[in-house]
């Protein structure tokens, strides 16, 4: 709760009747950070975002604001501004005064108004879009005056609602190096919701990922891909292979487990004991095939498919009953491998990533992936 | 926007709606503009076309003074109508979460009951031995019935008020409906208390319902002859009794019909000039 955090949430829940939309939601975004909460429809993000906006009052908790107790603030005293998944841009108001309209809200004369239109139109890049009406807008369009709507005022914090989520590929992937580069220029706290991994990675100083209600994990993006907390954390962000093990040695430092009849090596610290069912995580563009150093972990599997994607090739391959997959570089792939031949594959005890076996109901599965 | 009827399918579309406009509204309406130019003489009407009866209209200042007093009227009971059935339509539409649906068709209700019946309804809560006389009297606030409940302008005006409401209601509580919710959070987000939120969200998204409402209730307190005839007493004659008398005791039907065409242009004028401000693009409102 230092005073240089720009919100800070204290054990926040929330409660529609029975549904318990955000559970016990403690974290400190720090001024001028890009905060990303991420998670599958229905977690709880859109919740959190709206308590944060006083659009929704939290069950329990607290919620401060540069340091101040927002709890019991009405949202339009609050100093956030949101950017609706929608938009939400007022259909009857031209986009000058949809821009000002929260201008005129904080009383700010006409003059001083005037000027702070046109800097945010020119930051949004949208000058001269000033007297069109929302509806004669492309998505991209309103997407960028929504945007200078809630950045008129200099909010605290800008709180973003799947902004991008209405957008086309092309579009979106724009718009994310837009967004970006208006957050770098203006400096202000951006809380960005979005169910897009990739998006989150891309764009966040950290994440929070979220299931059910629940922050699995609130780290950097580096720290999220390579060492998830949760089995759910894994299977969400990345491509993740998941097999059974059982672990049979484990001294705190060096795990190693047993998968199908052969050694696999975790260098982690795992919490197991020995004998304990586990559940053990390699990522696909991890795994070498038919590697010519020598790696800790290596064995023998057969080749039961492979898929070309153009820039890289996926062979799936059966080690017993287990399956597992390893993305190779296309520049890197062996043409004379072919489906139903044996291969070695190998990976660093680094890349071992082990839970328990509990777990494995959390794991998201993608198609096509066999756990 | 740019309406285009270009299109063949678009025509044909077109043509039964043409076709009911044509024999229901403009062959009579053209039956009473020609007729208006005829005069009558006894129980014959004489065909040779005159002005006679519109000169009638603007000479005795009897028509004139009736005729405003009847617009007087109609702006008063439409503008009483919107103060009631506005209110309504927003706690319905924005305030109560379950059975809006029934709230809904509770407010249409009285639209089933037979417009005469309720009138005679309304007689006898104002009569002198009335609900509210009787009320008075038990309550020992008063020991005579009290008069000025009946036969008056105000009879007619309370009546008029309640049969308008429902035709306020409903095109408001529509235009409410159809305002996205999440565009009241984000006037409170950017600032705007409930009050502020009411007035530049909520009133000019809404205005379309409350034009086509307070449209409704002014024709229909414009053109009623049958309310005034049984509650509004002598100082209760209003110009659609004017119209009506022609046609039945008077028996000069060329008079009513020029009367009842220049009440339909007054009716047809100020629509117009309503309907601009029912635009929620720019203009009134529109901040
Ligand atoms: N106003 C509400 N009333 C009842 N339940 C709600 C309401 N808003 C959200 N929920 C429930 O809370 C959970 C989280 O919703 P939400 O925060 O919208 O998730 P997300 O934005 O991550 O998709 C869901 O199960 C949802 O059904
Ligand atoms: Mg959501």
């Amino acid at each position: 709760m230092k005073a240089d955090n720009a919100i800070d949430l204290v054990n926040v829940t929330k409660k529609f009747d029975e549904v318990t939309a955000v559970s016990k939601f403690t974290v400190e975004i720090r001024k001028g950070e890009f905060f990303s909460l991420l998670g599958p429809s229905g977690c709880g993000k859109t919740t959190t975002l709206r308590m944060i906006a006083g659009l929704e009052v939290p069950t329990e908790g607290q919620i401060l604001l540069e340091g101040g107790d927002v709890s019991s603030t009405p949202a339009y005293r609050r100093n956030v501004n949101t950017v609706f998944q929608d938009y939400a841009l007022f259909p009857h108001m031209t986009v000058r005064k949809n821009i000002y309209f929260p201008l005129k809200m904080k009383k700010i004369s006409p003059s001083e108004a005037e000027t702070r239109i046109e800097r945010v139109l020119r930051l949004v890049n949208m000058e001269g879009f000033g007297n069109r009406l929302p509806q004669q807008l492309s998505g991209g369009q309103r997407q960028r005056i929504a945007l200078a709507r809630s950045l008129v005022n200099e909010p605290a914090a800008l709180l973003l609602d799947e902004p991008l989520g209405a957008l086309d590929f092309k579009l979106r992937v724009a718009m994310q190096k837009v967004l970006k580069d208006i957050q770098r220029n203006v400096g202000i706290t951006f809380i960005y919701v979005t169910h897009d991994q990739s998006e989150a990675m891309t764009m966040s100083d950290r994440i929070a990922v979220m299931k059910d209600g629940l922050a699995h994990q609130i780290a950097t993006p580096d720290e999220i891909y390579n060492n998830p907390s949760t089995a759910f954390v894994a299977s969400f962000i990345g491509d993740m292979n998941f097999v059974h093990g059982t672990v049979l040695d484990n001294d705190g430092k060096t795990c190693v487990l047993d998968v199908e009849g052969q050694k696999v090596t975790a260098k982690r610290a795992v919490d197991l004991g020995k004998g304990a069912a586990a559940l053990v995580c390699i990522r696909t563009e991890r795994v070498q095939v038919n590697p010519h150093r020598s790696v800790e972990n290596r064995v023998s599997a057969e080749l039961s498919r492979i898929i070309y994607r153009g820039t890289d090739y996926e062979a799936t391959c059966r080690i017993g009953r287990a399956e597992l997959r390893a993305v190779v570089q296309a520049v890197t792939w062996d043409a004379a491998l072919r489906v139903g031949g044996t291969v070695e594959l190998a990976w660093n005890a680094e890349d071992v990533i082990v839970f328990p076996r509990e777990e494995e109901k959390d794991v998201i599965k993608y198609s096509g992936e066999a756990v | 926007m740019k309406r285009r009827i270009s299109k063949p399918g678009e025509f044909i579309k077109g043509v039964p709606i043409a076709v009911w406009l044509l024999a229901l509204v403009a062959i009579p309406l053209i039956f009473t503009f020609i007729m208006s130019f005829y005069s009558s003489s006894g129980l014959v009407i004489d065909r040779t076309l005159t002005l006679k009866n519109y000169k009638l209209f603007f000479t005795d200042p009897l028509y004139a003074r009736i005729l405003f007093k009847t617009i007087r009227l109609a702006v008063a009971i439409s503008m009483l109508s919107i103060a009631a059935a506005f209110p309504l339509a927003y706690m319905v539409s924005f305030k109560v979460r379950r059975g809006r649906n029934l709230l809904f068709m509770l407010c249409i209700i009285p639209l089933w009951v037979s417009y005469l019946v309720r009138i005679i309804a309304w007689r006898t809560i104002l009569g002198n031995r009335g609900v509210i006389n009787s009320a008075l009297m038990a309550l020992g606030l008063i020991k005579e019935p009290l008069t000025f409940f009946l036969y008056n302008q105000f009879a007619i005006a309370i009546t008029l008020t309640y049969i308008c409401i429902p035709f306020v209601f409903i095109p408001v509580y529509t235009a409410l409906e159809k305002i996205p919710r999440n565009l009241l959070d984000a006037a409170n987000d950017l600032g705007a208390n409930e009050l502020r939120t009411f007035y530049n969200v909520i009133l000019p998204l809404g205005l379309p319902g409350l034009v086509t409402g307070f449209i409704f209730s002014f024709i229909i307190a414009l053109g009623d002859y049958i309310i005034p005839l049984q509650l509004g007493g002598t100082q209760g004659i209003m110009f659609g009794n004017l119209v009506w008398s022609q046609f039945g005791f008077a028996f000069n039907w060329p008079l009513g019909a020029a009367l009842g065409f220049i009440l339909f242009i007054i009716a047809v004028a100020i629509l117009g000039l309503t309907s601009k401000f029912g635009s929620t693009e720019g203009g009134f409102l529109g901040e």
